[in-house]
């Protein structure tokens, strides 16, 4: 890992981690979803601050060199958690769909009873 | 109407449930209490329905957070001037109400329901989870809670506010740490718990394990760069 790339990735984690921070100080984002930025931002920071870490991972996953080692640990990191989003966001679209339900079929047990 | 409120989040407790509140309401009828049916796939709701139980019910499920965050929403609009979280499994006693509320009365904004301030801890893995949360409150704040991860929690009118207005408010340690080192003040009293009769926990060891470590980092790392409003 050149020295430019290493205070490229923990410079884009401080940044990262700063973010999402302020978004938990703001009461704009739950707390255990942050957890998986501050984790991601923890592994890349150790990357940057110890390379010899990513050596090493590199030389067992078989990859040329170190940089693409990290590059591929970032790729396998956000697909783990676009896989988490897309489960999430059925879950919230299957509330979203009964909710709206409830809400129609509560109204209509609720609503006057003059009509013919 | 009671000053005080028992918030009851029940989760497919329909084994429970009944006698649960049943307990409470020959008991302790100087007491209101709401069922929060946490969108339950058994049938809590229809049991309560047929019991005639004071009961909120909830069409999807929101977890624990929400459900009992719903509840304090209730509790805030009624204008009860304490809340307590009371598990629908039965683990909780109702007679250790009127201690908890002494308690309070003397100035405090959470008491906690503790099972080890007399008693030490058994020597189990869950216990060392426990023991794990009370170090991390203590490093982050400087106070002891014995008994963290007590879900028997008291709250007064203002905490009701809060917990009911806000984000990240769960009924969980973190919470109670953050609360705690922003400056408010909580107090244990000695309990007894019972053991839950029937259903199954939620707790597996790996949810437990999953539980633990949100915990500590959020205690230990997270919770400090939050801001309390006014």
């Amino acid at each position: 890992m050149t020295i430019t790339l290493r205070i490229v990735v923990a410079l884009a984690s401080i940044l990262t981690a700063h973010m999402i921070l302020k978004k938990i100080q703001q009461s704009k984002m739950v707390i255990e979803d942050s957890l998986f930025w501050i984790f991601f931002c923890g592994v890349l920071i150790v990357f940057a601050l110890f390379p010899i870490v990513p050596k090493i991972l590199s030389e067992i996953a078989g990859t040329m060199t170190t940089a693409n080692f990290v590059y591929m640990a970032i790729i396998f990191l956000l697909i783990v958690k676009l896989f988490h989003v897309s489960v999430k966001m059925s879950e919230l679209e299957t509330k979203i769909r009964n909710l709206t339900q409830e809400l129609a079929l509560y109204e209509k047990e609720n609503e006057p009873k003059d009509e013919k | 109407m009671s000053d005080l409120l028992i918030v009851i989040p029940a989760y497919n407790e329909s084994e429970n449930i009944r006698w649960v509140v049943k307990r409470i309401i020959d008991e302790f009828p100087q007491y209101d209490y709401v069922v929060v049916n946490d969108g339950s796939r058994d049938n809590t709701a229809e049991i309560c329905r047929s019991e005639g139980f004071n009961l909120l019910d909830l069409p999807v499920n929101l977890g624990l957070a929400g459900a009992f965050q719903a509840g304090l929403k209730y509790a805030d609009r009624k204008g009860y001037r304490y809340a307590i979280q009371h598990d629908g499994d039965g683990q909780h006693r109702p007679e250790y109400i009127p201690d908890m509320v002494k308690k309070m009365e003397e100035g405090y904004d959470i008491v906690i329901g503790s099972r080890f301030i007399e008693s030490r801890k058994p020597a189990s893995m869950r216990m060392l989870g426990s023991n794990l949360i009370q170090l991390a409150i203590r490093i982050t704040t400087g106070a002891d809670i014995k008994d963290p991860t007590s879900g028997m929690r008291l709250f007064n009118r203002k905490l009701i506010e809060e917990f009911a207005r806000n984000l990240n408010y769960g009924p969980e340690p973190d919470t109670v740490s953050y609360l705690m080192k922003q400056g408010a003040k909580v107090a244990e009293v000695q309990v007894t718990m019972d053991e839950r009769i029937a259903g199954v926990s939620y707790l597996t060891p790996i949810n437990a394990s999953k539980y633990m470590l949100r915990m500590l980092f959020s205690i230990l790392l997270i919770q400090n760069f939050r801001k309390r409003g006014k």
